[in-house]
């Protein structure tokens, strides 16, 4: 027993290691820089500028606490649910499978850079909401709004894993990614209550761990307390949604696996 | 006629490869329609002509997304194909191939835009009410063309880059805030002006909504105040003008780009 927990810690150690090696194998750290400087500059630019031209005379700090956070879907949404895709474009995932090692460990290790990527990124939009676009900070619990977004970043690598078994058996992971780097603009509550919504659609927002993020930020930038139970049940739900992610994930990676082995499309892309 | 047949062969090749997995389809159109769809909830409590404005940039983003992702991927898929480099070996310059490729792409990005504008028609019951159809069309298919030449200047350094897909994601958003897709220029700061005015589809969003017939705050009665409102052929032109200068800037870097790749021997780097 414990030496399986020693082996799964180790592989998940190494390929968290990987993972981050191989980014910056492949990826210019200066581009690397660039992007986390810049996506979510323009995407709270663009709705700020939206949300202005609507509506002048309204508050835009609900725009840009929503876009801020949002920003973390390129990292732990597209990056995340591309892992599977770019073994496979890679010609690496045969080679990873037919390891012994333990598949949990190692597709949660290989995500882990990400979750540290989302929290620079979010941290970094936070920054430009204050300062670029004047977020009303006079009441800000800045404890609980760091704690919001470490928590918002591994539940959101922890939805981006759950897609990410969709690489196993799907020609691409890329249209998949494409797709969850957006909805969540729409579902999340980030521009507009989640009650906008049809009201058949408001289930799909509360089964994605961004929107209880948003909100918990938007109540951490109005100075709420970690200990505040309205604080405490958003981050317990984000929680949970996230370990039913992962874990409904982690059977689809085992099933899409062996469905991908049986049709012999492992490899396709 | 030698580039004519590269040509029309790259755009004959590039409709091959979409109607083979016409899915890609998806990633080019899921940003613009999705962001429409959050502008027009955005835009709830506003009712009148003012939602058409919404609707007409959400078709200048799908078109736009469209020409983006498929200038960046074009090269980029050939790089993990492995072929990059046979393409790069033919007689033909890189130049025309690209360009058959990007016609194409341009030809599915009217698919893209008229798309969105059918969806938001249909499930926000937005009515197309166009003031001129004749002159929308014109200012829609000139867009197109610019956007076209857009994604050939930037193919050009696609061809350089195996970072093509981070720079496809990173375009997007400043592209839609830099063109006021969906608000007015006249929000951005000054100093950022002249940066929207250099990009064509600013121009052609301006035409489009002149041509619908509902453009408040559009380019010529505030950001250049000097002719006004109602200047329509100038968009046109302006329009017309920039895609040209980027039609040149491209072949340029083309030739730059070509002899670089050749020197340095990294274009096969996946």
């Amino acid at each position: 027993m414990n030496t399986d927990f020693a082996q799964s810690a180790r592989v998940f150690w190494s390929s968290a290691v990987i993972a981050k090696k191989a980014l910056f194998a492949w990826l210019r750290p200066s581009l690397w820089l660039m992007q986390l400087l810049t996506m979510s500059l323009f995407q709270i630019a663009m709705f700020w500028y939206i949300a202005q031209y609507v509506n002048p005379e309204r508050s835009l700090d609900y725009v840009i606490v929503g876009n801020a956070m949002q920003s973390i879907a390129y990292v732990a949404v597209f990056a995340v649910t591309n892992i599977t895709g770019e073994e496979k474009e890679a010609g690496t995932l045969p080679g990873i499978l037919v390891t012994p090692a333990n598949r949990f460990a190692m597709f949660v290790g290989k995500a882990m850079f990400q979750v540290l990527n989302s929290i620079a990124t979010v941290a970094v939009a936070f920054v430009y909401a204050i300062f670029v676009f004047g977020l009303d900070i006079s009441h800000l619990n800045l404890v609980t709004l760091a704690v919001v977004i470490g928590i918002t970043s591994f539940a959101t690598v922890g939805f981006g894993l759950m897609l990410s078994s969709l690489g196993f058996y799907l020609r691409t992971s890329m249209i998949v990614a494409n797709i969850f780097l957006f909805i969540g603009l729409l579902f999340c509550g980030v521009n507009f209550p989640v009650s906008v919504l049809p009201e058949f659609l408001q289930p799909i927002s509360y089964a994605i761990p961004m929107t209880y993020g948003t909100d918990a930020a938007r109540h951490a930038v109005e100075g709420m307390e970690l200990s505040d139970p309205v604080m405490l049940g958003l981050l317990g739900s984000e929680l949970l949604v996230a370990a039913v992610a992962i874990l409904v994930g982690y059977f689809m990676m085992l099933g899409f696996e062996r469905l991908a082995r049986r049709k012999g499309t492992l490899e396709m892309f | 006629m030698p580039r004519l047949r590269a040509l029309t062969t790259s755009f004959r090749h590039q409709a091959m490869h979409f109607l083979s997995d016409p899915g890609w389809l998806i990633p080019n159109i899921i940003a613009p329609f999705v962001i429409t769809l959050v502008v027009l909830l955005m835009y709830r409590e506003v009712t009148g002509p003012v939602v058409l404005y919404a609707v007409l940039g959400g078709g200048m983003m799908g078109m736009w997304g469209n020409t983006l992702y498929a200038s960046g991927f074009s090269i980029q898929s050939e790089r993990w194909w492995g072929t990059i480099e046979a393409v790069l070996a033919v007689p033909s310059s890189l130049i025309w191939i690209i360009a058959g490729r990007t016609i194409w792409n341009a030809l599915i990005g009217v698919v893209n835009g008229l798309l969105i504008l059918l969806i938001a028609m249909v499930a926000f019951q937005v009515p197309l009410d166009i003031a001129d159809p004749v002159m929308f069309l014109v200012a829609f298919f000139l867009t197109l063309m610019s956007l076209a030449s857009l994604g050939l200047l930037f193919s050009s350094a696609f061809v350089l880059t195996r970072q093509a897909g981070v720079l496809t994601n990173g375009l997007e958003f400043p592209i839609y805030v830099g063109t006021g897709c969906l608000f007015p220029i006249v929000l951005l700061p000054g100093w950022a002006h002249p940066l929207s005015l250099v990009l064509a589809p600013t121009w052609g969003i301006d035409a489009i909504r002149e041509a619908a017939g509902y453009n408040p705050q559009g380019i010529w009665g505030t950001v250049m105040p000097a002719v006004g409102q109602g200047a329509f052929p100038f968009d046109l032109a302006i329009m017309a003008l920039l895609a040209l200068a980027y039609l040149a800037a491209a072949m340029v870097l083309f030739k730059v780009v070509d002899d670089k790749a050749r020197r340095t021997g990294e274009l096969a780097r996946v």
